[in-house]
């Protein structure tokens, strides 16, 4: 989709539209950037205002609020260091469902770990899997907590999904009802 | 004077925290640290010993103007209480004051309360 040879500080793309009036899942908001910690409240806080300006359900400005933070929290912590490293956000709609995809390229590692994570939660209920995070938190106190991606399930409402490309990078989907 | 007057305050951007004597602590605003632990970890975990020091019956948590956190500070409170937890029968009670206009709130304090029953209580404020 893009040249990541030239890229920008950070790329924003926004498309009008009344997700209301779309039958097929439509982006509405595209975002690179550099993959740093220091961009996450701001782009958190975008998505947020963009759902609570978009969507006429109460809750999902809420929900993207989880999503947003935890899915960038994961790509940029485990990104692997390299000065052509970006990020894509990209928030889509259907009439009835939004869809949060953020594509990185992850180190080895921590790709392991992610399968490994999403095919333990994706066993278990969204509620469930989020207690079963927090026992297993509880009981390592020393370790890291491990509770993004049980939390935006159960607190994000949505489904889970990871795309492995051929070039390396992961592109992983949090979908929900609308 | 009481032990948790004696505590450092933590100065952390994003974050109001203030301790309100005999018995409560309020925490507002926002954590979404990359390390969280380090930030407040320590302090609370003063505040816990303070609390077990003063021997006090129950001490409240004041999260209603804590917006919002990500789940590396869930952890915080998560640790707070485990360590009432492993007191019981002969702690305190740490009663969480939230509310109902930060969604987080409820999945997150239902689940962690879920995990230390008998000790740790859920109030809203509206």
């Amino acid at each position: 989709m893009h040249d990541s040879g030239n890229i920008h500080p950070a790329e924003v793309a926004l498309t009008e539209s009344n997700p209301a009036h779309l039958s097929s899942s439509h982006p509405l908001v595209v975002m690179r950037f550099r993959p740093a910690w220091t961009y996450i409240d701001g782009v958190r806080d975008f998505g947020e205002f963009f759902c609570r300006t978009t969507f006429t359900e109460s809750d999902v400005a809420d929900r993207a609020c989880v999503v947003i933070q935890e899915t960038l929290e994961n790509a940029i912590k485990y990104s692997v260091k390299d000065p052509d490293s970006e990020l894509e956000l990209v928030i889509c709609a259907t009439e009835n469902s939004i869809e949060f995809s953020v594509t990185s390229k992850p180190d080895n590692a921590h790709l392991g770990s992610l399968r490994e994570e999403l095919d333990r939660l994706n066993h278990l209920d969204p509620e469930q899997a989020f207690i079963s995070a927090l026992e297993r938190a509880q009981n390592s106190p020393e370790a890291s907590a491990r509770l993004g991606l049980a939390r935006m399930r159960y607190e994000g409402g949505v489904d889970l999904r990871l795309v492995e490309q051929s070039d390396g990078r992961i592109r992983f989907t949090a979908a929900g009802k609308l | 004077m009481s032990r948790l007057e004696t505590i450092p305050i933590p100065v952390v951007e994003s974050l109001s925290v203030a301790i309100q004597l005999p018995n409560r602590l309020r925490i507002g605003g926002r954590i979404t640290h990359q390390e969280p632990g380090q930030l407040l970890g320590g302090f609370l975990k003063a505040v816990h010993d303070a609390v077990v020091g003063e021997r006090l019956a129950a001490f409240e948590l004041d999260v209603t103007e804590l917006k919002f956190v990500n789940s590396s500070s869930i952890r915080l409170f998560l640790d707070w209480a485990s360590w009432v937890k492993a007191l019981a029968p002969h702690g305190y009670k740490l009663r969480i004051l939230t509310t109902r206009k930060f969604t987080w709130q409820k999945t997150s304090f239902v689940a962690i309360t879920a995990l230390a029953a008998g000790c740790v209580e859920i109030h809203t404020a509206d």
